[in-house]
């Protein structure tokens, strides 16, 4: 596809281009978006599991032709697995032959910390590559926060410092996404470096168009008939109420048996495609009729 | 970042809407509001739309800041009344309370107990040791005072766990290569020593559940002044209160002056001295908090006397899911007292009892001293 102009004109404009990729986002978050990518501040998002946080992203790198870089985080992550690594096996080999000649060669110690022995990873990649990435720094409430800190200076600066080689700065600035399920309170340093935006899950009638949209064969009552009762779903009192990704998965599975409507039957069959939890199914499975009629 | 990018006066405005902002609690810099003002310069800050996301984005930076941020919004553009959330019969309360612990002087403590005198005559070597194994519930306002201040002074360690996260060490399995190479270079490819990459290790959190129900009053301020203490002196720390509902008051207890966190933490709970719905509250917790990560691999401790008015059945599934998600439950009754051959004595402790790895009193300031003593065994 033809990528379309960055950054984009106004909030009207993000929004089609966003809906011309399935990605159908409410005012506030076509806003927050919007402000991200003028004033290019990265993009705190926080929400529920599965209502498009790293997939907006991907919409992004989609829209504008850029190459994702992906950083998802986990406990332990630290500087080597996210900003860059020296290619130790490499400098001990050099080491080595130094060794063998008279050790006093300075130029050669200096090779040794020089970009040929650098292993690049996601965060360095996103400050060298500038304009042409979109760094995703998913679920970033995983890393324990000691590592929060590695990402201030390339989330205020776009730059990187390597002791060795000195600062690496950004020539253009990558679009930067970070995603959070709010496992835990992230530093407010982190925080006031973004801009914030808390996705909800969608109202029936914009989730309808999100289904329409990622499953165009589905017919219109089927989309309907689902979004409603995945929204009875969510009033209960789940564990783990279904977001945005659940109902195109149940919309999927019920494609999948040859439903062409939802039947207390294949809602049934299926429900494992929406709810991942023991309890959750059992308590839904008593009430099977109401999830699937309302009453 | 230059401010001219607006004018027509909105600059103007939207200061004064940050400092209204500040005014209702949300943290807000300078640097907040020039970003607010940036981003309006790129909208149409005539729309009302434009004009409340864009502060939403700058200024807002944690979910429970959204109502607040509405409520100041609706107010300062819409013409709306504020709501006041504060609840006055609460905070007279907490006030009263705080106002008798200055005003009645300390030589009257033991004047008016005579059977306590009695009791304690024998091995009485100075009040504070008294007080120690006092049950909080017999205790004047004067006395608690001062067992507040020792209360501070209890040392809380939680257990720690091996993290994934490789620190530079003397021992290990594994070499820390980075740590190496820099050896071998200084030494000229003959290093005297061997790096190693160790696990890190790290504190586990520690989660509070108070009961703050009218059975639990002669007892929940001191819980929530152990709270306050716990949460200054460890790093991990969560507090909830629950009675009726289930409310969180972490943020509320970060005061530097603990009367001030008393007082703050008071007026978020709405449910003082009411009923206990135990099931249903932890229930909320494990929905909202623990399943999230909040309490993975934590010490969930709860202090409750475990009178319990909702179904046994909803306390015993939420237990069993609380149990599945934390390292160890640690249950705090003080009823319990004293006595070490403990029987469950109501319906809740006698459905809780399976899930409960220690059960302790927390009656008095020695059995939370015993508290403080054996957590880090817990690990």
């Amino acid at each position: 596809m033809t990528h379309v102009a960055f950054p984009p004109a106004d909030v009207a404009g993000l929004t089609t281009d966003l809906i011309s990729t399935g990605y159908i986002p409410d005012r506030g978050l076509a806003t927050a978006a919007f402000l991200a990518l003028k004033l290019g501040r990265p993009l705190l998002l926080e929400g529920e599991v599965g209502v498009g946080k790293t997939e907006l992203a991907k919409t992004f790198a989609e829209l504008y032709g850029r190459e994702l870089v992906r950083l998802q985080c986990f406990e332990g992550i630290d500087a080597g697995q996210a900003l860059y690594e020296w290619d130790y096996a490499r400098q001990m080999l050099a080491v080595r032959a130094m060794s063998g000649t008279d050790g006093t060669n300075v130029g050669a110690v200096d090779e040794l910390f020089g970009l040929t022995y650098l292993v690049e990873r996601p965060l360095l990649k996103a400050v060298r590559g500038g304009d042409r990435t979109v760094l995703l720094i998913d679920e970033i409430d995983r890393a324990d926060d000691e590592f929060e800190a590695f990402l201030l200076e390339i989330l205020s600066d776009f730059q990187v410092t390597i002791p060795e080689l000195g600062t690496i700065a950004a020539a253009t600035r990558p679009i930067v996404v970070l995603t959070s399920n709010r496992t835990r309170e992230l530093h407010d340093a982190l925080k006031r470096r973004c801009l914030y935006h808390w996705i909800g899950f969608p109202a029936p009638e914009r989730e309808r168009q999100i289904v329409g949209a990622r499953m165009p064969g589905i017919s219109e009552r089927m989309a309907a008939r689902v979004v409603e009762a995945v929204n009875r779903l969510r009033d209960m009192d789940l564990a783990k109420p279904p977001g945005v990704a659940e109902t195109i998965d149940w919309v999927t599975a019920l494609d999948a048996v040859g439903a062409t409507d939802l039947t207390e039957q294949d809602a049934a069959d299926t429900l494992g495609a929406v709810l991942k939890d023991r309890d959750d199914l059992e308590l839904v499975g008593e009430a099977i009729g109401h999830v699937v009629d309302g009453h | 970042m230059s401010s001219t990018v607006t004018d027509g006066g909105y600059t103007e405005l939207f200061i004064e809407f940050s400092s209204a902002l500040r005014e209702a609690g949300l943290p807000i810099g300078t640097d907040d509001v020039m970003s607010l003002c940036a981003a309006i310069a790129e909208l149409n800050a005539a729309d009302i739309l434009d004009t409340y996301w864009a502060g939403r984005t700058t200024l807002v930076t944690r979910r429970d800041h959204i109502p607040v941020y509405d409520n100041v919004f609706r107010y300062f553009f819409l013409d709306e009344v504020l709501s006041k959330p504060d609840d006055p019969r609460i905070t007279m309360r907490a006030s009263a309370n705080s106002q008798g612990v200055l005003q009645v002087p300390d030589t009257e403590t033991f004047g008016d107990q005579h059977q306590d005198e009695e009791f304690h005559l024998g091995y009485m070597a100075s009040p504070a040791d008294v007080r120690r194994t006092k049950n909080f519930a017999e205790c004047t306002p004067e006395e608690l005072a001062a067992l507040r201040r020792i209360m501070a002074s209890i040392r809380i360690t939680p257990p720690r766990r091996r993290t994934r996260r490789r620190v530079a060490g003397d021992r290990g399995r594994r070499l820390h290569l980075k740590r190496m190479v820099r050896e071998l270079m200084r030494r000229h490819g003959e290093p005297d020593r061997f790096i190693y990459a160790e696990r890190r290790r790290r504190v586990r959190p520690l989660i509070l559940l108070l009961d703050v129900s009218g059975s639990m009053a002669d007892y929940s301020r001191n819980l929530l002044q152990f709270a306050y203490s716990t949460r200054r002196a460890a790093g991990r720390v969560e507090v909830f209160c629950f009675g009726t509902r289930l409310t969180r008051i972490t943020r509320q207890l970060d005061r530097r002056r603990p009367d001030e966190a008393m007082a703050e933490a008071a007026r978020t709970v709405f449910d003082w001295d009411g009923g206990t719905r135990i099931g249903d509250s932890i229930n909320d917790f494990v929905a909202k908090w623990a399943r999230r990560g909040l309490a993975r691999g934590g010490i969930v401790v709860i202090c409750s006397d475990g009178l319990d008015r909702g179904d046994p059945e909803t306390l015993a599934n939420a237990l069993d899911r609380l149990d599945r998600l934390c390292h160890r439950i640690v249950w705090m009754n003080p009823h319990v007292g004293d006595r070490t051959d403990v029987v469950p004595n109501s319906v809740g402790m006698l459905v809780a009892e399976p899930y409960i790895d220690r059960l302790l009193s927390g009656h008095n300031l020695r059995s939370l001293e015993e508290f403080a003593q054996i957590l880090p065994e817990l690990g």
